[in-house]
């Protein structure tokens, strides 16, 4: 609250301390106001990126659902199929988040006594009660919807699919079941009026699922002439490269730097967090979201930084602090520790290697234009990215490409009358490669942890000079 | 600077032509290959270890620097065969568990272990329990070092470790566990010896266990 009165009633004093209240801070659920307000909302969560591009289609009768399921949110979108207007957009987080953060987790406790039974059941309801809140937020709570595209990671396909996740545990991650996979609502136990078919879309293979096969009806990849890449920047990096010939794809663990986990103060990009970092006159400038005082930093500020690290000679090509320090106070009271920069140097060396080995398995083009996919690519700034080495390539050529799977599930939902959804001609031409299977994947990761820009030139001897002139100065 | 000195400083920054024309030197300077692993190699490896701890190397500096060192050691190995001063602080067989290919963790235990006078088993990675025991038997080995970076493959040590005893083999080696998820009470509970945080722990727990033996 920043100006006006709204008076403290029990409830209040009992939830906010004398500090807070005296702070101006208000439960708005317990107010009752009776003169001018201006306030300033409290965001406590992250912003869910949904997707409002403009698309083609071909009209079809009926409602329709696309839902993006992410391991970390889920985004629900209800649309007209005849208009192509969209309803009503809800959001969440994914339940089954308090069993694990990444997927790797997930199928850990998926592997326990009960476990599958249990995240399974959490999505299905989860997703059963977004549909039903859709079609509330509509203002039509009896109206037919047709059908429900689901798309997701491989773990969210057999985890709502049921399917066992025992393979994805182990080297050579290779799914049990990656098709099509379809369900009437009733079966799902989802109280909907008349016959829905729910339709979770088939995987690619490996980890990468049928979220990156929307990405793929999204950026159009499949009728591309030129070479184009598509690639998803998450805890599991996924990489697409490929052209209407051919397309390769691959996941890499990145770690989850990018949603600043593990990093000293790192935090999602929610109020207070640092999300841009610029040098102006050899100072610093950091903007933090929601225009409060900062707390932490989000992986576009993390990126930020260390290009501004790097521009005013505070941290090495190396990686290391270049006076020997142990921190650097970024914007008081954010600060970044050297193990924050080699956080992100394993983050980014894993996106830069596995793209540089696709690269190599095509036979050395270059993609004419990349797209980032998700919250991390649409926000991070493209210089930083290629400054340090993310992505080698010049910002013109890097296109952020928003919710590509939330708009792939929509384009599927308009062909259902055609393409029932598996994709059979599109995933013959996806090729899945095993990153972690190619001996040269741990020596282009290692030349990748470097800042140097020559890193990219995958002459050994070239690189170890390189590395020892660093080094030595 | 003398010339071991000198070697020294070119396997800490990771100089591979400079630390294999440096022992040829010093080989030529009449100093003895036996003194070269005291004197120049293992300080070298030692003061790589610290850096990295204090976060000042990372991965590829690390590595680089094993490298300079191994082009060192190739050098003096023949020429060390057959003298009984000379015998490996202990065999070690080293891999990363099944169905697990992170392999770099592993590789840099094993080269500190190497520079620190161990005679070294690679295995590789995805390695299978059998292959583990028969490594063992094979090479007389005294250590296992094993490395798992999932926490979906680390019950594979307790695998590794299981499969050791039924071949009547865990007495004779001690076990030593590592990689990101690996704890010293995962260690424990699956009845390692030791657990390393990082490769400069292993490299210490190994001596001390060797020292103890």
């Amino acid at each position: 609250m920043l100006e006006g009165e709204a008076p403290v009633n029990a409830a209040q004093s009992e939830q906010l301390s004398a500090e807070e209240l005296a702070g101006g801070w208000r439960l708005a659920c317990q107010c009752s106001v009776e003169g001018d307000l201006v306030i300033e909302l409290r965001q406590w969560d992250a912003a869910i990126l949904a997707d409002e591009t403009p698309f083609a289609f071909e009209p079809r009768t009926g409602w329709g659902v696309a839902v993006d399921v992410g391991t970390t949110t889920i985004v629900a979108q209800l649309l007209d199929l005849q208009s192509g207007c969209v309803l009503a957009v809800r959001t969440a987080l994914n339940s089954q988040g308090r069993y694990g953060a990444d997927v790797m987790s997930r199928v850990e406790f998926a592997l326990s006594p009960g476990g599958l039974e249990e995240l399974q059941h959490l999505i299905r309801r989860q997703i059963g009660a977004l549909v039903r809140q859709l079609l509330l937020a509509a203002r039509a709570p009896g109206q037919e919807v047709r059908d429900i595209v689901l798309v997701g990671n491989t773990v969210m396909h057999h985890l709502f699919s049921g399917t066992d996740v025992e393979p994805l545990s182990h080297y050579p991650f290779v799914p049990s079941r990656a098709g099509l996979e379809v369900f009437s609502a009733k079966k799902l136990g989802w109280e909907l009026p008349g016959n829905v078919s729910v339709r979770f879309l088939p995987c690619l293979g490996g980890f990468v699922g049928s979220d990156i096969l929307a990405g793929l009806l999204a950026t159009r990849m499949g009728e591309s002439e030129d070479l184009i890449a598509l690639i998803d920047l998450g805890t599991n990096g996924e990489i697409v490269l490929g052209n209407r010939e051919r397309i390769l794809c691959a996941s890499t663990a990145a770690g989850p730097a990018f949603e600043g986990a593990r990093i000293s103060m790192g935090m999602r990009a929610s109020a207070g967090a640092i999300s841009q970092v610029a040098v102006e006159d050899g100072r610093l400038e950091c903007h933090v979201l929601g225009n409060i005082e900062a707390k932490g930093i989000c992986g576009s500020g993390l990126v930020d930084a260390a290009a501004a690290g790097l521009d005013l000679g505070i941290i090495s090509l190396s990686g290391r602090f270049a006076d020997a320090r142990n921190e650097w106070a970024l914007w008081p009271p954010v600060k970044l520790t050297q193990g924050d920069v080699r956080e992100l140097q394993l983050a980014k060396a894993a996106i830069a290697s596995g793209l540089h080995l696709l690269r190599e398995r095509w036979g050395g083009s270059e993609p004419v234009r990349l797209y980032l996919a998700g919250a991390f690519g649409n926000y991070v700034n493209r210089s930083s990215a290629n400054r340090i080495g993310l992505l080698h390539y010049p910002p013109e050529r890097v296109q952020p490409a928003g919710n590509t799977a939330l708009l792939g599930a929509k384009l599927a939902l308009f062909r259902l009358d055609g393409e029932d959804g598996s994709y059979q001609d599109l995933r013959r031409r996806v090729e899945h490669v095993s990153l972690s299977a190619d001996p040269r994947f741990q020596d282009a990761f290692v030349q990748e942890l470097s800042f140097a820009e020559s890193a990219h030139v995958y002459q050994e001897s070239e690189v170890e000079a390189a590395l020892r002139r660093q080094m030595a100065g | 600077m003398s010339t071991l000195e000198e070697l020294k400083e070119a396997i800490i920054n990771g100089d591979a032509p400079a630390a294999k024309r440096l022992t040829g030197k010093g080989l030529g300077e009449g100093i003895k290959p036996a003194a070269f692993f005291p004197e120049a190699i293992i300080p070298a490896m030692d003061e790589v270890g610290r850096r990295m701890r204090e976060c000042e190397f990372f991965i590829p500096e690390v590595l680089i620097a094993a490298r300079a060192a191994r082009g060192a050691t190739d050098i003096l190995r023949p020429l060390l065969v057959g003298d009984p001063t000379q015998r490996p602080a202990g065999t070690v067989v080293c891999g990363t568990v099944k169905g697990d290919l992170h392999d770099i963790g592993k590789n840099i235990v094993a080269m500190m272990l190497e520079s620190a006078g161990f005679r070294i088993v690679d295995l590789g990675a995805d390695v299978a329990p059998e292959k583990i025991v028969e490594a063992v038997r094979r090479e007389q080995a005294n250590f296992v070092a094993l490395s798992a970076l999932l926490t979906t493959t680390m019950v594979n040590m307790k695998a590794a470790i299981e499969a050791l005893a039924s071949a009547g083999l865990r007495e004779k080696v001690r076990v030593l566990v590592g990689g990101a998820p690996v704890t010293q009470a995962w260690a424990h509970s699956i009845g390692a010896d030791g657990y390393g945080k990082d490769a400069v722990a292993a490299v210490e727990l190994a001596r001390q266990l060797v020292a103890r033996a």
